[in-house]
């Protein structure tokens, strides 16, 4: 039986968060995650550092939160943020006397709320339609939440911080009130296992109710499910929000080449509601448009949803009117001991969630080390001689971008391989410049099971062709490399494009259907990648 | 092309609209006539296929015997250009995939003939060095889980063709290179110490970029070997070969070929569409005609626009039929036993492949409609890209010859 001072549920950005500070103060903790990393809610967001402007007005504690992390986020994790920053345009359609409130709030919380003309912002963003009103500078950025989440695990496994993914909490064992180790189910092999220890961190987001409900006890999350547009390009260099009370569709952030667009907002039943509707992607381009006014004409690559983790002590609270904060719940007050739940709040911060949630931890384990989750990088930056072996082993300007995915050790390890093998450097997904060395770590990686799982670590397929060209590079390489998890390689294609096909079924039409019948044509028509093959027919 | 072809040999002045490469270097060069019925289950041959496809598909709407006619004047277009195709109507081809599966087709060059690698025992699968998109282990390894394909010995052999130089190489550079006489004996020295004779080769589609066998034959003399090519990703070479041969035939019969004529509008009276306009770099441009033949593609190539709930052909406004409710256009897997109801968006036509509008009634009496832009089949899922194409081409040509005095 495996053993851990503390299991941490929920491989999103808190769980890994919790991880992390535990290790770094020497508890011994095990993660364990139903999907892979970054499956859930972490992925699925605007991909916003938030300054704290959307929250002064309505919640001032989270808006002080935002500011005071988003400052932290961009030193310990300088690699997975672009320091964008933003702009908060009133259109003709805000309402005028959100303005000087908005503006109070900032001053009263320490948000910088810089105002610039119209001309100014329109010459900094050509795109910005020429009805705006008003236009203020704030400190937002563009964050990534795949590259935080895998850093932060980074960071956790050199503190001997240990993982397990596809694997799924079926019971929470307790002897006298007191927590004494879990029941786990690998959904890949249906196994099922015990893990034995003192500590219980459910950090599960929408699924709290759920992982709670295991021991008896009652936490009310309400899923509300919010779904965005990823666009093909950066049609924004800034983070742009709408001046006004948070609505659906109220804010742009620019992520690497594209733009991601959102959210909307309805309370569902199932937190793993995440299939995006035409409905609800028509509804965000018609409001949208009030602040690009091209916005149809832009093409977009996919859909995608997710759920908020919104908590109340109150059950009938829901939507925009739930509180964006968050709490640690100490279960001891429900009559069992070793079990915390973090629920609520938001990825801005889930370093300061994690660094509450531990401080409650270590002083149940009388651990008296300091948090020091603040100061220290996620990631060390690789030393100028490692740069310079990456530049003559990468094409074009894919070894910065290498750099800043990988860290300096995964750096090491993959420039090695490209040494060792120089035709490991051919680029496998041209989209997002991912070459075949760096598919082949991922997936040698003990959490890969499949190639979604390398996708999410290296963003191999989430470019402009949406794996129409890389999806059968992918599939070649980890075959030829014996890396296809014992899997048949119509099952890596199928699961794969599906993966894609996801996004995309919300949004066929315009240039989206023209890639879509160009993928099924070489998957479908040309490489029958699912037909039944049958000679005796001939 | 197909279209303009048989327009032309029947004494027809004609002109050829194109934008762009079109999708012939996209597909895979062969003719595809169809594979799969309706549920996804092979079928025996294609034509027995073709007698039960429903009221809406062009093949219903064309006939047996124009198919039949239509295969007829394409491999006589084929034998002259020196580049014949082999298949008929009575036989499922089933050619090998880059990806180790085979599909079934109906037309095909001969460099992808698998008489000899059904009954080989011993396989070469053979790879080059550096190329994307092509990789033998694949192939092996797929193949020996498809009956018949079990018992067979494979070897995986790589070639280099030095052509790496720290970019990425294509199908397309592979073939080029085999086009000189440098690198068809280099090839053929690295192959000969490599191959031993009498070995049935799968190969990538690199024989050669142009529409004949020469390289094909100097490789097969040479090492006593029989080449099977792939079908493949894009680019594709045999898709490649095909354009060329098809365009040099219409040029051959006088047909006058305008590159980059965006159509942007027509101009109809009386039900009657007396001329296209073309949008160009330097200024619009009106074709005048007797008579319109509409090929240019579905939702890929720009025939077809989707907007939500919403889909239109753009230069002659014809009606085309597709769900409001935008959820119902795709099925909630990308692959299943049915074929995709966004596929089968397209242009109503009647048996002279005029289109209809929602009453059945014809909209331009000098309009025809072939390829993609027609309504009621999926050809990824039952594989009649190309069939549809040829047929529905020859079918809309010979009806405009028949109606249009």
């Amino acid at each position: 039986m495996q053993k851990a001072t503390v299991v941490v549920i929920g491989g999103g950005i808190t769980g890994v968060g919790v991880l992390r500070d535990l290790c770094m103060r020497g508890v011994d903790a095990i993660l364990i995650e139903q999907q892979d990393l970054a499956y859930g809610t972490s992925s699925r967001f605007h991909g916003l550092l938030h300054s704290g402007g959307r929250y002064a007005v309505k919640d001032e504690e989270a808006g002080r939160e935002c500011i005071e992390e988003n400052a932290i986020l961009r030193k310990i994790g300088k690699h997975c943020v672009e320091e964008t920053e933003g702009f908060f345009v009133r259109t003709l359609l805000d309402d005028e006397s959100f303005e000087p409130k908005w503006l109070a709030a900032c001053a009263k919380v320490g948000i910088p709320a810089i105002p610039i003309t119209v001309a100014e912002a329109r010459r900094l963003e050509p795109n910005l339609s020429a009805k705006i009103q008003s236009v203020y500078r704030v400190p937002d950025a563009a964050i990534d939440g795949f590259r935080m989440v895998w850093q932060n695990v980074a960071s956790a496994r050199t503190y001997g911080g240990r993982l397990m993914t596809y694997t799924t909490v079926i019971g929470i064992e307790q002897s006298n009130n007191q927590v004494v180790g879990i029941k786990v189910r690998n959904t890949l092999t249906g196994e099922i296992s015990n893990i034995s220890c003192d500590f219980i961190v459910s950090a599960t987001g929408s699924w709290s109710g759920q992982i709670a409900a295991l021991a008896g006890i009652t936490v009310n999350v309400q899923p509300d499910r919010g779904t965005l547009i990823a666009f093909n390009h950066r049609i924004t260099s800034r983070v742009i929000n709408r001046l006004r009370p948070s609505a659906d569709g109220d804010i742009f952030v620019p992520n690497g080449s594209i733009t991601i667009l959102g959210t909307t907002s309805s309370a569902v039943k199932n937190p793993e509601d995440n299939i995006p509707s035409t409905k609800e992607v028509v509804g965000l381009l018609n409001i949208g448009e009030a602040v690009f006014e091209d916005l149809k004409s832009y093409r977009m690559l996919r859909a995608y949803a997710g759920t908020r983790p919104l908590y109340s002590a109150d059950p009938n609270a829901k939507g925009r009117g739930a509180s964006r904060g968050f709490v640690t719940l100490d279960h001891a007050d429900d009559g069992l001991t070793g079990f915390i739940s973090v629920v609520g709040g938001k990825f801005t911060t889930y370093r300061l969630m994690a660094e509450k949630v531990t401080d409650l931890v270590c002083q149940y384990l009388n651990v008296k080390t300091a948090c020091r989750s603040a100061f220290e990088s996620l990631v060390d930056d690789p030393s100028p001689e490692l740069m310079a072996r990456a530049r003559g082993c990468f094409p074009s300007y894919g070894a910065d971008l290498a750099a800043s995915r990988l860290g300096a050790t995964g750096l090491e390890k993959v420039v090695e391989r490209m040494q060792e093998q120089p035709e490991k450097r051919q680029l496998v997904c041209e989209c997002e410049n991912v070459t075949l060395a760096e598919v082949e770590e991922a997936a040698a990686d003990q959490t890969s099971f499949m190639l979604s799982d390398v996708r999410r670590k290296t963003r191999m397929g989430m470019g402009t062709c949406q794996g129409a060209f890389c999806t059968f590079r992918s599939v070649g390489a980890v075959d030829a490399n014996g890396l296809a998890w014992g899997q048949d390689t119509k099952t890596l294609f199928q699961e794969f494009l599906q993966g894609r096909y996801k996004g995309i079924r919300p949004i066929l039409w315009g240039n989206v259907i023209r890639e879509m019948e160009l993928s099924r044509g070489i998957y479908e028509g040309t490489l029958n990648i699912n037909g039944v093959i049958n000679h005796a027919t001939k | 092309m197909v279209a303009a072809a048989v327009a032309a040999k029947n004494g027809k002045r004609v002109t050829l609209l194109t934008l762009g490469a079109g999708t012939l270097t996209i597909g895979g060069g062969i003719i595809d006539v169809l594979g799969y019925g309706d549920e996804g289950v092979p079928l025996a041959t294609p034509r027995a296929g073709l007698l039960e496809v429903g009221p809406e598909h062009p093949y219903k709407k064309i006939g047996p015997v124009a198919i039949e006619e239509s295969l007829r004047f394409f491999k006589e277009i084929c034998a002259a250009e020196g580049y014949p195709y082999l298949g008929s109507l009575d036989e499922m081809q089933w050619v090998p995939t880059a990806a180790g599966t085979f599909k079934p087709t109906c037309l095909i060059p001969k460099t992808m003939d698998t008489t000899q690698l059904n009954s080989a025992t011993n396989v070469v699968v053979l790879g080059f060095e550096e190329l994307k998109d092509f990789y033998p282990h694949l192939i092996t390894k797929n193949f020996k889980n498809i009956p018949g394909f079990q018992d067979k010995n494979y070897e995986m052999v790589m070639i280099d063709p030095g052509l790496a130089d720290g970019r990425d190489v294509t199908a397309l550079d592979v073939a080029r290179w085999l086009d000189t006489p440098e690198g068809l004996q280099d090839c053929i020295k690295q192959m000969s110490t490599r191959l031993k004779p009498d070995s049935v080769v799968i190969i990538p589609p690199v024989l050669g970029t142009r529409p004949d066998y020469v390289i094909a034959d100097s490789l097969a003399q040479a090492l006593s070997c029989t080449f099977v090519e792939t079908a493949a990703v894009p680019p594709s070479i045999t898709g490649f070969r095909l354009r060329t041969m098809l365009l040099s035939y219409v040029k051959k019969l006088g047909v006058r070929i305008v590159e980059q004529a965006a159509v942007a509008r027509s101009i109809v009276e009386n039900g009657k569409c007396t001329a296209v306009v073309t949008d160009g770099i330097d200024r619009e441009r009106t074709y005048y005609a007797k008579a319109f033949i509409l090929a240019n593609g579905g939702f890929y190539g720009g025939g077809l626009v989707a907007e939500p709930g919403h889909a239109q052909e753009p230069i002659f406004k014809l009606p085309v039929a597709a769900p409001e409710d935008h959820e119902l256009w795709a099925n909630p897997n990308l692959f299943s036993n049915k074929p995709q109801p966004f596929a089968k968006i397209g242009v109503a036509v009647d048996e002279t492949m005029r289109p209809l509008d929602e009453n059945g009634k014809v909209v331009l009496t000098n309009v025809f409609v072939a390829g993609r832009n027609l309504q009621g089949y999926d050809f990824c899922f039952e594989k009649s890209g190309n069939g549809v194409a040829l047929a529905s081409g020859y079918q809309a040509a010979m009806s405009m010859d028949r109606e249009i005095k």
